[in-house]
């Protein structure tokens, strides 16, 4: 079945996704980049470049150099935009014959939609070459408030590309849609989209089955790339006041401070302080020049206030437009690169006051709700439920709670870790705690607690007729198995006779959703208790083990130890039993080490004696 | 109760979920060790850029230094070692040099220049570029005549 390519098509980048095995996945380009920039040339050999490398040769052929051609697509040349948008661009335009743009690159004249075309006819070879798959068909996004005839020419440009355009989405829907907001009835959605070049906001109004925009609003001029520039700016500025150079210009100290500044930025969003540590970036004729500047985030804050506020200002407006209150809005996505700094997430947060969402890649959010629509519509042709959706019917549970087993000590050991996706089932190995044990009890309970005790009960079960040997001989395999319905059941073998028991636990994993949460709750809050009484059933476990060791070597060895280790052992051995009863850990652990150390020196004093009789070692 | 038919439908109907089922399996786990092949080759990607350019700023302190005596030379060792280091990890120089043609597929223009070469030959190389494993992780940023 042939994919349908979801495609945001941005001003500056765009974007493309498809979803796989019922998960939207962006498409990387053929340079291995998830995203693509929006730029087209054509260089004096004639040859037409796309993305990448029409923007590595843009200084060199500016005029044949056509970027942000989506502030032109279908508009006629008298739109007052294009006017403003005529004195920027470093390429040459012209009014057609029909009103309309056009667009000089080499010695020919295009309509926007086939530069557009250039573009997307890029996304299409390189998602069929990543894919291996022929792909003819797409989803668009256009911005919310594009016009009939913007709508009509970037399908034109689609269908240039080579792809039948079946869907023209708003970039705010897509939005939604990848957040999975549309299926939410009755809610007011806004979108905040700080784009590079382009700010855009939208207010959405979810109803039965359709989204609806009721408003749109931003500004066509403001964006990422103004903070980059507003951030080398200053840094150009604080140069010169500390050394008295200029170096915006020079290209390569330029260069380096623009890969330095675009590094600050993003550090910036997790750090409060970093460091732009340029080496040689200048000299004058006292020698060489180095950059050395501190940038807080505070700083980078307050080069960009201006801009943050005034988007939440065009925000407030846009809400009041569709006839709403700041309150009334269910949900805020953020969409765009820039929308990861923290101080614009905190605008935002505290304009409407609740936290917008942020899961999904920003630069990605729109082009995977382009492959969600695009994978609905797929689904209906081939007369389908989407794969989304067809994982929501056959949705796999996983299980809320660990299910454990008690172990020595009251310990609960996990078999299942909570989020397991069932069916699935475990196996491990247990043995017993003491000398000729015949029975052991198997103890399973389900909850995040460290302690069995503190856990709830599922079952217990008794499997007996252990052959008599030491503790810790015996192999008994433990099997948790949960199936679809998630129904537990559990069976305990021991190896050595083969016999086994098990126990079947219906509707284990159906724990209402609050005593669900109660039990998380709990492990949440009694963590940190838990660990420490988990820490002393551990310690305890070990020492019982080494007075068990230390115990059975005296008895089997007795004739090669010396009277004096011996008593020094008994002693050590008793203070442990002392020890172990109590809850200090720390006197557990140190009685623990300094038996263990006197059992080493049994093994010292017999090896000297196998060596040839020589005396047994005193004292060390 | 479901009829014979019902029953096979139905029977053919999980056997072809879970044949999918398991063939999606299968297709994840190839899919996953194509990822991890290009995780392996690529995933050290911005840690080399980062010591790429702190030798950029190597190269310009050797660039202004007397380079007669042994401590000089042991500096030089220095960056011939983190060099070195950068090769065995797939790190290859661009060699861009006044003359050569201008190709964005491994140079980046940042500037022009007014000479009597043909227009689109690189004028001077400003920043070396670099590529990892064969792909271009960073373009040589070159002048470029007009």
């Amino acid at each position: 079945m042939p994919k349908i390519l979801g495609i945001d098509l941005g001003t500056t980048n765009s974007a493309m996704a498809i979803v796989e095995n019922g998960e939207p996945k962006i498409i990387e380009n053929q340079e291995g980049n998830r995203t693509t920039h929006s730029v087209t040339a054509i260089n004096k050999s004639g040859e037409r470049l796309v993305g990448l490398l029409a923007k590595r040769q843009a200084v060199t052929n500016p005029k044949n150099t056509i970027s942000s051609v989506k502030r032109l697509i279908g508009r006629k040349f008298s739109d007052s935009e294009v006017q403003h948008d005529k004195k920027l661009l470093p390429y040459e335009i012209k009014e057609s014959s029909s009103g309309g743009v056009e667009i000089k690159m080499a010695d020919r004249w295009y309509k926007p939609e086939e530069i557009s075309a250039m573009v997307l006819a890029k996304l299409k070879a390189d998602a069929e070459s990543k894919t291996g798959e022929k792909i003819e068909k797409a989803v668009i996004t256009v911005p919310a408030y594009f016009d009939d005839s913007q709508r009509q020419a970037t399908k034109n440009a689609g269908e240039i590309a080579g792809l039948k355009v079946e869907r023209i989405l708003n970039e705010p829907t897509a939005a939604a849609l990848a957040y999975g907001l549309t299926k939410k009835k009755d809610e007011q959605i806004v979108v905040y989209d700080f784009g590079g070049g382009t700010f855009d906001v939208s207010v959405l109004e979810i109803a039965e089955d359709t989204v609806e925009v009721k408003a749109t609003g931003g500004d066509t001029h403001l964006g990422g790339d103004d903070f980059d520039k507003k951030i080398i700016d200053y840094l150009v500025i604080e140069y010169k006041k500390q050394e008295g150079i200029d170096i915006s210009k020079d290209p390569l100290a330029l260069q380096r401070l623009r890969e330095a500044a675009e590094r600050a930025k993003h550090e910036l969003s997790v750090s409060l302080e970093t460091e732009i540590n340029l080496p040689y970036v200048s000299s004058d004729a006292s020698g060489p020049k180095h950059f050395l500047m501190k940038l807080t985030r505070a700083k980078l804050e307050s080069l960009v206030m201006d801009e943050i506020e005034r988007s939440i200002k065009l925000t407030k407006e846009t809400v009041k437009s569709a006839g709403f209150e700041m309150k009334d809005v269910d949900e805020i996505i953020l969409v765009g690169g820039q929308t990861r700094m923290p101080a614009m997430q905190e605008a935002v947060k505290k304009a409407f006051g609740k936290e917008p969402h942020k899961g999904v890649n920003p630069d990605e959010v729109v082009a995977v709700g382009a492959a969600i629509q695009a994978e609905i519509l797929a689904a209906k042709e081939e007369g389908r439920k989407p794969a989304g959706e067809v994982k929501d019917v056959l949705l796999l549970d996983v299980t809320p709670l660990a299910f454990s087993i008690e172990t020595f000590g009251g310990v609960a050991t996990p078999m299942i870790p909570k989020n397991t996706t069932v069916p699935t089932a475990k196996t491990q190995i247990f043995s017993t705690a003491a000398d000729n044990q015949t029975s052991v009890e198997i103890h399973i309970v389900q909850g995040e607690r460290a302690m069995a005790a503190d856990n709830k009960t599922l079952a217990r079960f008794i499997l007996d007729g252990i052959p008599t040997s030491p503790r810790g001989v015996p192999q008994i395999e433990v099997t948790f198995d949960i199936d679809a319905n998630g129904i537990l059941s559990v069976s305990a073998k021991d190896k050595a006779t083969g016999k086994s028991q098990s126990v079947k636990i219906e509707a284990s994993t159906s724990l209402s959703k609050d005593e669900v949460e109660r039990l998380k709750n709990e492990a949440a809050q009694y963590s940190e208790q838990d660990l420490k009484k988990r820490e002393i059933a551990e310690t305890r476990n070990q020492a019982d083990s080494l007075l068990y060791l230390v115990e059975k070597t005296l008895k089997e060895n007795a004739d090669k130890i010396t009277e004096e280790l011996k008593n020094e052992i008994t002693k050590k051995n008793d203070a442990l039993k002392i020890a172990k009863d109590s809850n200090d850990i720390n006197a557990i652990k140190t009685a623990t080490s300094e038996l263990s150390t006197e059992l080493q020196k049994i093994g010292k004093q017999m090896y000297n004696k196998e060596d040839g009789g020589s005396k047994p070692d005193k004292g060390s | 109760m479901l009829g014979d038919e019902e029953k096979n439908d139905k029977a053919e109907e999980y056997l072809n979920g879970w044949k999918r089922a398991q063939a999606d399996l299968i297709n994840y786990k190839k899919d996953e060790a194509g990822r991890l092949e290009g995780v392996l080759k690529f995933g050290n990607e911005s840690i080399l850029m980062e010591i790429i350019s702190v030798t950029d700023s190597f190269d310009f302190a050797l660039a202004s230094m007397e380079k007669t005596g042994p401590v000089e030379k042991g500096i030089c060792l220095i960056k011939t070692q983190i060099d070195d280091l950068l090769k065995r990890h797939g790190i290859e120089k661009i060699f861009a040099k006044a003359g050569d043609v201008f190709n964005p597929a491994m140079h980046e223009a940042i500037a022009t220049a007014e000479v009597s070469e043909q227009s689109g030959t690189i004028v001077e190389e400003i920043e070396s570029g670099y590529t990892l494993h064969g792909k271009v992780v960073r373009p040589a940023r070159v002048r470029v005549s007009k």
